[in-house]
């Protein structure tokens, strides 16, 4: 960026020349031309008319390429009153008949206005082409800069602090709000003007109404401009093919009718590439969204799927054995009204089963969830889930193999035996009813961490699903035929992260799955000893 | 286990279906119903009826369960069992040290509330402090302070005893951890001293030799306290 602003200042100088130089300019030209007068006198050229006159073109033209128009007429005028007054006989006089030096007059004169207008000429085209080539410059950088950024904000903040820089000037950028009521952006103070009055500049609700003028018309607005033309600042609206986005506002610094075009158009080129970048960034974030919503609206599908199949399958079964058993009483035998009330009793708990994981599912989701965490003894914790799995597979057989200390963690323990209810009984609900499913902690101290393992001999999970299974509702093709909704293991993970462990699928060395969940211990794994407290006497 | 067959039963609950299922379960077992629909209601009932026992909804609609508990319990020990909604540790542990006797998750088999309504009632029922519990091969002798397993003396630390005997003597019912701390170590504990439950309860279970994943005399209720199991019956 430093490069632009040297740039800046080069064309800056060489404008100036013209400006500041011209009155010491006119100064140097008398004097120059009278050096060449006594020059050519003491040299003794006073008889050679002709050289004397070609002689006195050279300041006429030195003036015209390097001062400009003014002097060189200057030049050109003293030069013909010179010559015809100290080499043009009779000498140090005027007479009529010096009349015909009008000629040279006429001569000098050509050449003082055309050299300097084509002087002039080529001097602008020169400071046109560097001002261009600067502008292009720093609009190339912005643009290289800004197509990196895909943050809304980020990208508002970085195009003003650049474009207040090339300008020299704040700048701002107004964009609409939810409702389409245009807001201040961002707004970037140019350094040099902290803390002075300009620094209100953009904020004032005059600034606004002009901005939102601009948005609302989109039209270019402020000064130097048809619109407006007496307000401080320039406002540009910010506009892709059909749509305004925004208006981009700098505070002009000059009253300069050309500067104020050359900011002008820069603005304009920086407005479009502001308007570009904007639309892309919101045309990213809008993907974006469609993708949440088409996946929030797969997740839906599948709720919708799986929870109405899963509610209707066991009420089919309740209400079926239900009015069978009241409105055919006579017709079974106790051992059929046994096996009907079992039925109920089987679908109410399925039915409840399912509540439970949608409601855990739902505390999950909306970050309801509450750990109350206490120092939680794994053996104890392993003896309630057992329990709890006992109830709906009373015959199918479990192992536990505890390390020799008894073990102690900081957990939710009502969560965390949750967790391991659903794996375990994933366990058995996935593999074959004389197989063995193996419960084993472990507890390496120096990780700090507790190590459950759940071994089965079912069916496994395929490589390539092993981080899906933890998806909601994913269910693996290969288990269709079992019933479930596929929230068990989400669950799972949702409780196991909150707790800062891990979960994960592998597969079991002696086939089938393994669930290894790791949880960290806590700090302060034993915040008393037993024998410490004179308890040890056995 | 006879005890309290024909006692007199209050039901307060909002829901007819639950009232209609309890009817007719207390009735079959021989218990005297009553049932009111509000909590309000319930405690005037309480007072008229006097109920040997008290089922009593936490959810209820206006009144909440809670208030019937604290108002019924300013003048009246009869014993209360809680029915809940699943998920609220908070709310069971709240009930039971605001004074229920016990409580039951909804959903529930009847069995268990069964189950639960003849435990308290034989503790009401229980005048005497029995010297000596027996649960089938375990034997503690509250006179003595010795406690037998399978015919052999059991080595117990003075906590460890403390605790077996508060356990014991509310077989059957729960003992929250609170209740358990406040009666063990008296007033000077503090909430966080959970902890010392859980590894006093792990070295009592290891002396009355139970098995850690399938405890045959204390039972843990997760996130609430301790259950004393009585044998099966």
């Amino acid at each position: 960026m430093s490069e632009h602003k040297e740039e800046g200042e080069d064309q800056e100088s060489l404008q100036g020349i013209s400006r500041w130089k011209r009155v010491p300019a006119y100064i140097w030209v008398t004097l120059a031309i009278i050096l060449l007068t006594v020059l050519l006198h003491i040299i003794g050229m006073s008889d050679d008319l002709v050289n004397v006159a070609l002689v006195y073109l050279f300041p006429i033209l030195i003036s015209a390429v390097y001062w400009g128009m003014g002097p060189a007429i200057y030049a050109a005028t003293l030069s013909v009153v010179m010559f015809d007054f100290f080499f043009v006989p009779p000498y140090l006089s005027f007479t009529v008949e010096d009349l015909r030096y009008f000629i040279s007059f006429a001569v000098y004169l050509a050449v003082a206005i055309m050299t300097a207008s084509l002087a002039g000429r080529l001097r602008q085209q020169l400071d046109r082409v560097k001002s261009r080539e600067a502008t292009t410059n720093a609009l190339y950088d912005l643009s290289r800069q800004i197509t990196a950024i895909t943050d809304l904000d980020n990208l508002l903040d970085n195009m003003t602090s650049q474009i207040s820089l090339m300008l020299g000037s704040p700048a701002a950028i107004y964009l609409p709000d939810q409702q389409g009521e245009l807001k201040l952006g961002v707004k970037q103070k140019s350094v040099s003007e902290f803390g002075t009055d300009k620094s209100a500049w953009g904020s004032r609700s005059s600034e606004l109404a002009i901005a939102d003028w601009v948005y609302k018309q989109g039209q270019i607005a402020g000064k130097g401009t048809p619109k407006l033309g007496e307000s401080t600042g320039l406002y540009v609206p910010l506009r892709t093919e059909n749509h305004i986005h925004g208006v981009l506002a700098v505070h002009m610094t000059t009253n300069e009718p050309e500067k104020q075009q050359e900011q002008r158009q820069l603005l304009e080129a920086c407005g479009s590439l502001a308007a570009g970048a904007i639309a892309r960034v919101k045309l990213a974030e809008e993907a974006r969204l469609a993708q949440v919503t088409a996946e929030s609206e797969r997740i839906r599908t599948a709720l919708l799927d799986s929870v109405s199949h899963e509610l209707r399958t066991p009420l089919t079964a309740i209400i079926g054995s239900a009015t069978g058993l009241m409105e055919n009483d006579t017709l079974f035998t106790p051992e059929d009204r046994r096996e009907l009330t079992g039925n109920i009793r089987d679908g109410a708990l399925r039915m409840n089963r399912l509540v439970t994981n949608l409601l855990g599912m739902v505390r999950l989701e909306s970050g309801m969830l509450q750990l109350n965490r206490k120092w939680c003894d794994v053996g104890d914790m392993i003896s309630v889930v057992l329990a709890k799995v006992r109830e709906f597979s009373p015959h199918r057989e479990v192992t536990v193999q505890l390390p020799e200390d008894p073990v102690f963690f900081d957990g939710d323990e009502v969560l965390l035996e949750q967790v391991l209810v659903n794996i375990v009984s994933n366990a058995i609900k996935y593999s074959s009813n004389e197989s063995m499913v193996v419960i084993r902690v472990e507890n390496d101290a120096s990780q700090s961490c507790v190590t459950f393992i759940v071994d089965d001999k079912g069916v496994g999970i395929e490589e390539p699903e092993r981080t899906r299974v933890f998806d909601k509702f994913y269910r693996s093709p290969s288990t269709q035929h079992i019933t479930g909704t596929g929230l068990g293991l989400a669950i799972c993970k949702g409780i196991v992260e909150v707790h800062g462990g891990t979960i994960q699928a592998e597969g079991n060395p002696d086939g089938g799955t393994r669930i290894r969940i790791e949880l960290p211990v806590g700090e302060d794994e034993r915040p008393f000893s037993y024998t410490a407290l004179g308890e040890g006497g056995d | 286990m006879n005890a309290g067959l024909g006692a007199r039963i209050l039901v307060i609950d909002d829901e007819p279906q639950i009232r209609k299922l309890l009817k007719v379960t207390l009735q079959a077992h021989q218990y005297d119903h009553y049932e009111c629909a509000d909590g309000e209601e319930g405690i005037i009932q309480a007072s008229m009826v006097h109920p040997d026992l008290i089922v009593l909804d936490l959810g209820l609609p206006g009144m909440s369960g809670m208030d019937v508990l604290h108002r019924i319990r300013e003048w009246s020990q009869v014993p209360i069992i809680v029915l809940t909604a699943k998920d609220q540790e908070v709310d069971k542990i709240a009930a039971l040290d605001g004074g229920a006797d016990d409580y039951v998750t909804k959903p529930f088999g009847m069995g268990e509330l069964v189950a639960r309504i003849r435990v308290a009632l034989r503790h009401v029922a229980k005048t005497t402090d029995e010297p000596i519990l027996r649960f089938g091969s375990l034997v503690i002798d509250l006179a003595l302070r010795q406690v037998e397993l399978d015919g052999e003396q059991v080595k117990l630390t003075p906590t460890e005893y403390e605790m077996l005997k508060v356990l014991a003597s509310n077989a059957g019912k729960i003992i929250t951890q609170r209740q358990l701390l406040q009666q063990v170590w008296g007033a000077h504990h503090h909430e966080s001293d959970s902890h010392y439950l859980r590894v006093y309860v792990g070295h009592l279970r290891k002396k009355l030799k139970e098995d850690p994943t399938r405890p045959s005399y204390i039972q843990t209720e997760p996130g609430i306290g301790y259950r004393f199991l009585l044998p099966a019956e």
